[in-house]
């Protein structure tokens, strides 16, 4: 029983964090630039879970908190999970089922899309006709199609958990992107002559988002842990992290907005980028309460 | 990482299981004080001679010496077969014992570690007072040299056991004048000498579980200074080093038995049909993995490093709240059924009210957020 992250994967999640500040800063989320995916191709971030990598959830799962810390690209879950299960294709857009249609994020440059509908996985192909436009989370485009004639069902039940995980992993790192960004800023900003992290008001709300980005955390690395082992109980467990992943990085993202003041609630700040995009993860592969109370 | 046990724990793992199989009193732990530490008394001279008793003591002091993990084993398999609170024995097991451990003289430890270990010496804490709470540094009581002893008056407050303890490890000011963290001592006080008067004190749930202590003139002979005089705080906060984020496996498995008994209870009377409790429900059948987890890494990076991060606060924090949650669920599920509750009766509406205790004992929340603002995010220090 270990879970700390060995000496090889913390090497991983510092290689990964110092490629990230230096070329997909979170600052940049408002519109990421067309060079940037194939940058992220190029860098192994989007075919690193392929069978062949030999990279196991524990480590995937710490990389992509590294990756969603810098709110990166949510095709970048949609590719991790097609180059593990269902290899080919190029680039795969990320779907989200919407009423009688189906909507995609990051479609551009994209010729397949994968995403979870009900219990299953599914990828079918996008043809060029929808036209993206920013979504919520102003980091991905989005577009709104027509349900697609012919899907193809990726049976095996792990893969909407890898999906599941990974999608945890990216709230993970956006909660500790809003707890970090609360933290320097209490520690900045002053009022009534001192640092407004001194007063208890301020200093408890970010102990809170401390508390919820460990919480979540830990239950991430064990959910990895579990569907590595192959457990029964790994669908559960990832259920768990998902759940408690989504709620951090949407209480942190509030929490910053609000510790900010004035500022946060400005579209020149960027607090607003962590909260959109927890309310973004919030519908992938989302942990409904039966998959928590299952026997 | 990994979350699988060697085979060589799992072994381990089987022998404590089979241990507290046969051993494990059948019976609860008695309510009543007196009759409760006998049973106390018992069990733990149970435990000694089977070679269980101090299972974190070094095996020189006569404790089982075990590893981290193997603690953290035996104590996941202790809650799960029931196996009694320790109850009056806890304050020396847990922290007289240890304190004495790093910081007594030979003849301190000869003498009383023994008497801990076997379950003949009761110890209680004399810390807070009525006027130092959190603000510990505030002690008022005193003690005056007068010869080869110390004349102590003052009070201690919200002291656990102190109506059946035999001995109290006591944090009194010994320098006149002196202020804050200086000029205190830790002392082992003789809670049967003359001048001591114990004034219990009965909770909200009616049961009586502390007490606070008058000292008048109390005689305590020098030679019972441990760890020299004045050196008080930081013999008392050396304790904090034998804690190695184990604290929290008795109360994960306890919460991870209560939430699926709530489930079923809810199942049970209809009640998980309403979609709030259905998800408060799975809300906390989450946290309470995710405590695991979070115990679990704690206890990894102490055997990674030899030392705990400082996310212990933040266990801490969750677990006392995700505890009240629980109980709060327990009380919600029972109805109007809990208006006939009464003083004394150690039911889920007296856990509820007892629960209370977690969020202020030993670091109250406030305290804990402040640590984890200042410690663990490097928010300025507010006091």
């Amino acid at each position: 029983m270990d879970l700390t992250p060995n000496d090889e994967q913390i090497a991983l999640q510092t290689a990964t964090a110092d490629w990230c500040r230096d070329n997909m800063r979170l600052d940049g989320a408002r519109s990421r630039a067309p060079t940037l995916w194939p940058q992220l191709d190029a860098m192994g971030w989007v075919g690193m879970t392929a069978p062949g990598m030999g990279l196991d959830h524990a480590t995937e799962a710490l990389v992509f908190a590294e990756l969603g810390r810098f709110l990166a690209p949510v095709a970048l879950l949609s590719g991790a999970v097609a180059a593990r299960w269902a290899p080919g294709g190029g680039k795969i857009a990320l779907a989200l089922p919407a009423d009688h249609a189906v909507r995609v994020l990051d479609s551009d440059g994209a010729t397949l899309a994968l995403g979870l509908f009900g219990d299953a996985l599914r990828r079918f192909a996008i043809d060029g006709t929808a036209s993206p436009t920013p979504s919520l989370d102003q980091s991905a485009t989005i577009a709104r199609i027509a349900v697609p004639d012919a899907v193809e069902a990726i049976g095996d039940p792990r893969a909407a958990l890898h999906l599941q995980l990974l999608a945890a992993a990216f709230g993970v790192g956006c909660a500790d992107a809003a707890r970090d960004m609360a933290a320097e800023y209490a520690k900045m900003r002053e009022q009534f002559e001192r640092p407004i992290g001194w007063f208890q008001a301020i200093k408890h709300m970010c102990a809170d988002m401390a508390v919820r980005s460990a919480v979540a955390r830990s239950q991430l690395y064990y959910a990895a842990c579990a569907l590595d082992a192959g457990g029964g109980d790994a669908a559960f467990h990832v259920a768990a992290a998902k759940r408690l992943a989504d709620q951090a990085a949407l209480d942190n993202g509030r929490a910053n907005i609000q510790i900010h003041g004035g500022i946060g609630m400005t579209d020149e700040a960027y607090p607003h980028f962590c909260l959109k995009r927890a309310h973004l993860l919030q519908f992938i592969a989302p942990a409904d309460g039966a998959a928590l109370l299952a026997a | 990482m990994d979350i699988g046990f060697s085979s060589e724990e799992m072994r381990f793992r089987e022998e404590c299981r089979d241990w507290l199989h046969t051993n494990a009193p059948a019976d609860k732990r008695p309510l009543d004080a007196a009759d409760a530490i006998d049973f106390d008394k018992a069990w733990q001279r149970r435990l000694f001679d089977a070679g269980w008793a101090g299972i974190n003591w070094p095996t020189e002091y006569g404790g089982r010496g075990l590893s981290i993990v193997q603690q953290v084993i035996w104590l996941e398999e202790y809650a799960k077969a029931h196996a009694p609170w320790i109850g009056a024995n806890f304050v020396g097991i847990n922290h007289g014992g240890p304190t004495l451990i790093i910081n007594a003289s030979e003849q301190q430890k000869s003498y009383h570690l023994p008497r801990i270990l076997r379950g003949e010496a009761i110890w209680c804490q004399g810390f807070s007072e009525p006027g130092a709470g959190s603000d510990l540094a505030g002690i008022k009581t005193r003690g005056r040299i007068d010869g080869d002893e110390l004349v102590i008056t003052g009070s201690k407050i919200w002291t656990s056991f102190a109506h059946v303890a035999d001995w109290q490890e006591l944090v009194l000011r010994t320098e006149e004048g002196s202020q804050r963290h200086r000029g205190l001592s830790w002392v082992i006080c003789d809670m049967h000498a003359p001048g001591i008067t114990v004034r219990p004190i009965r909770k909200m749930s009616g049961m009586v579980e502390f007490a606070e202590v008058f000292y008048d003139d109390v005689r305590i002979p020098l030679s019972n200074v441990v760890g020299g005089l004045s050196n008080g705080w930081k013999v008392a906060m050396s304790t904090l080093s034998f804690e190695r984020g184990t604290g929290f496996i008795a109360d994960q498995v306890k919460q991870s038995q209560e939430i699926e008994e709530l489930i079923a209870a809810a199942r049970a009377n209809g009640m998980i049909g309403d979609d709030r409790i259905a998800d408060q429900l799975a809300q906390m059948r989450a946290e309470v993995a995710a405590v695991r987890a979070m115990t679990y890494r704690n206890i990894s990076e102490v055997v990674r490093t030899g030392q705990p991060g400082p996310e212990a606060s933040v266990i801490r924090l969750f677990t006392s709240e995700l505890g009240q949650r629980l109980e709060r669920m327990a009380v919600l599920l029972k109805g109007a059924d809990i208006l006939d509750f009464r003083y004394g009766d150690d039911d889920a509406v007296g856990e509820y009210l007892r629960g209370f205790a977690a969020t202020i004992a030993g670091g109250s929340a406030q305290i804990q957020r402040d640590i984890i603002g200042e410690r663990l995010l490097g928010l300025p220090k507010s006091r």
